[in-house]
């Protein structure tokens, strides 16, 4: 009970490498090429902004991306179920070359 | 009908099923009821969703497909007469953009079990369903800078406009006869002038610079005593030049006007503030900003306040204004969609920003003869007009199947003639002939963008060396100089 109320101290290097990796787990699976795109680069982008802020600020920007990948999570489901068989001119190209 | 006189009706599937038909895993019940062609003719299982297989997930087959006409090897797909390797990349986002699918989370709960009418009064299902929209009020508010109370839900950014101009005109029809809109408007706008037209109004299309933008001295001299409403977009949809809102709002304050502006192509790219562009009505709309189709919003400002005649009739819903049940799981996803938009609007304009330059620099390198359609430097970036001179535009396009873009505006692509808005920008009718529109957005990747430069300029190539009006430009004779004979 004394937890309760008191500031969240900032997340383990080891919590963020994990939610990292999990993020580049999930996309890997993504069905649609432009939003697979979309999710690497930002993901990258939030993490590497977010790599100097301060305990409260690093704390809610860690529970903010664990909501997200839940997000990714739903929505990589979802975009399976209803790929398309024909695939995108990008990812053809990809697997010529 | 008995129990077995319905089992031995589906003995017939059955057998046919239990013979290599591995598609359907073997379920207790046997009342799954079996598509009867699939079992009379033996398809390829990969037709059939597999029922509670998440490992199959991958490849169930979206229901659309079965009408496109997929190649005969699975490779590619024909449709209209043109076969394309695969989906074309996309290019086009002012005609529409992808959901984003954040957006699509927010909304599926909506289209599930949270179902209800927000109007529903009287139990839960209502009151969910209300929160959501008011959330989304809230949010789509906080994106221009408005109050919640300000935004009416519409079906889109066309009847928001419809309401604005039509019903301020029809409101103060005593005192005031007279509306100003310039001739790049969309063409809901013109169309809506068009209409005040016939019912006895009058209305002043103001000319545009060779930039595309409003010259603000003619604004100020067409203003009359008894003008209702200036209506001007912020962000053209066609060329992307973003008008000087702000002054022409000090102008239109000055002289008691108010002033209507279409920021669909404009809210959540560019920073918005209805206070500080002094604005008084503002549609936007869902599908521009990655959220769903079919909805919109209408801001009004309520001091001083504007006071519209609504356009529909019914239950008084959105405080009289649009009656009509609010689409929940539609407002859900635009205000999703705004949301995320406040909050991502540096870092897509930074990377949209990058994506024109290098497309820009692309094209302009390899290629010459190439002219920007609407000014270059009061231009929201990701919309890219160019003008390929010496190359037929149909043909262009044709030669451009697996790139989506388009030219012209989607509205009045289905007609030959060239768009309004370059002619009204004064570009002659053959440079305004081969205008392509590239649109880039928050999922467009660097390397979309360099594919899409390789197919244009190979194409433009391609098509000038057939061209005997470039071999003659490449003598060095002026087109403009010769005199065509007439046999």
């Amino acid at each position: 009970m004394a937890a309760v109320g008191a500031a969240r101290g900032a997340p383990a290097a080891s919590e963020v490498l994990n939610l990292f990796r999990s993020f580049l787990k999930e996309t890997r699976k993504f069905a649609d090429y432009n939003i697979r795109e979309y999710i690497k680069r930002r993901t990258g982008e939030s993490f590497r902004e977010s790599r100097d802020l301060d305990a409260a600020a690093a704390a809610s920007a860690f529970e903010f991306g664990k909501k997200q990948l839940e997000v990714v999570r739903r929505q990589s489901v979802v975009y399976s179920l209803y790929a398309p068989r024909v695939k995108n001119i990008m990812e053809l190209k990809f697997q010529e070359s | 009908m008995r129990t077995h006189q319905v089992l031995k009706g589906f003995s017939h599937i059955w057998k046919v099923r239990s013979c290599g038909f591995s598609a359907r895993p073997q379920s207790s019940s046997p009342w799954q009821p079996v598509p009867v062609a699939a079992a009379l003719y033996s398809q390829t299982p990969q037709h059939y969703v597999r029922w509670q297989s998440t490992a199959a997930a991958a490849e169930a087959i979206a229901p659309e497909e079965a009408d496109q006409n997929p190649n005969p090897d699975n490779q590619g797909i024909t449709m209209k007469g043109v076969s394309m390797a695969g989906r074309p990349l996309y290019l086009d986002m002012q005609a529409t953009s992808p959901v984003d699918p954040r957006v699509l989370d927010a909304m599926l709960p909506y289209y599930m079990h949270q179902f209800g009418n927000p109007h529903s009064r009287t139990h839960l299902y209502g009151w969910e369903s209300d929160r959501a929209v008011e959330k989304a009020r809230e949010q789509i508010a906080e994106l221009i800078g408005a109050d919640p109370k300000e935004i009416i839900f519409t079906s889109g950014a066309t009847e928001s406009n419809n309401i604005s101009l039509k019903g301020v005109m029809h409101f103060y029809k005593e005192k005031k006869r007279h509306a100003i809109t310039t001739q790049t408007e969309h063409k809901c706008v013109l169309d809506s002038c068009r209409h005040l037209q016939q019912e006895g109004f009058e209305v002043t299309y103001l000319p545009v610079k060779k930039d595309g933008l409003v010259d603000l001295d003619q604004l100020k001299a067409a203003i009359r005593p008894d003008t209702g409403i200036v209506s001007v977009m912020t962000v053209n949809n066609e060329i992307g030049v973003i008008q000087p809102i702000a002054e022409i709002g000090e102008i239109c304050r000055k002289h008691r006007v108010f002033l209507h502006t279409d920021a669909a192509q404009a809210v959540g790219k560019i920073p918005i503030n209805v206070d500080e562009m002094k604005v008084d009505l503002m549609s936007l709309s869902g599908h521009k900003i990655y959220g769903p189709k079919g909805i919109g919003a209408l801001y009004m400002r309520r001091r001083p306040r504007v006071r519209v005649e609504p356009q529909m009739s019914g239950g008084g819903q959105e405080r009289g204004i649009r009656s009509g049940t609010v689409p929940a799981p539609l407002a859900v996803g635009m205000g999703a969609a705004c949301e995320i938009a406040l909050s991502e609007m540096s870092n897509d304009e930074k990377y949209i920003k990058s994506l024109q330059e290098r497309l820009y620099k692309g094209i302009m390198s390899q290629l010459d003869g190439v002219e920007v359609n609407g000014s270059v430097e009061h231009r929201y970036a990701g919309n890219l007009n160019l003008s390929f001179a010496y190359v037929e535009g149909e043909s262009l396009l044709m030669g451009l199947k697996e790139v989506a873009v388009s030219s012209g505006s989607a509205c009045t692509s289905a007609s030959l003639e060239p768009s309004y808005v370059l002619r009204a920008l004064g570009v002659e009718e053959d440079m305004a002939h081969t205008s392509i529109r590239f649109g880039i957005g928050r999922f467009t990747t660097e390397a979309e963008i360099d594919k899409a430069i390789e197919l244009t300029v190979d194409q433009v190539q391609k098509l000038r060396k057939m061209s005997p009006l470039w071999e003659m430009v490449q003598e060095g004779i002026d087109l403009k100089s010769i005199q065509w004979s007439q046999h």
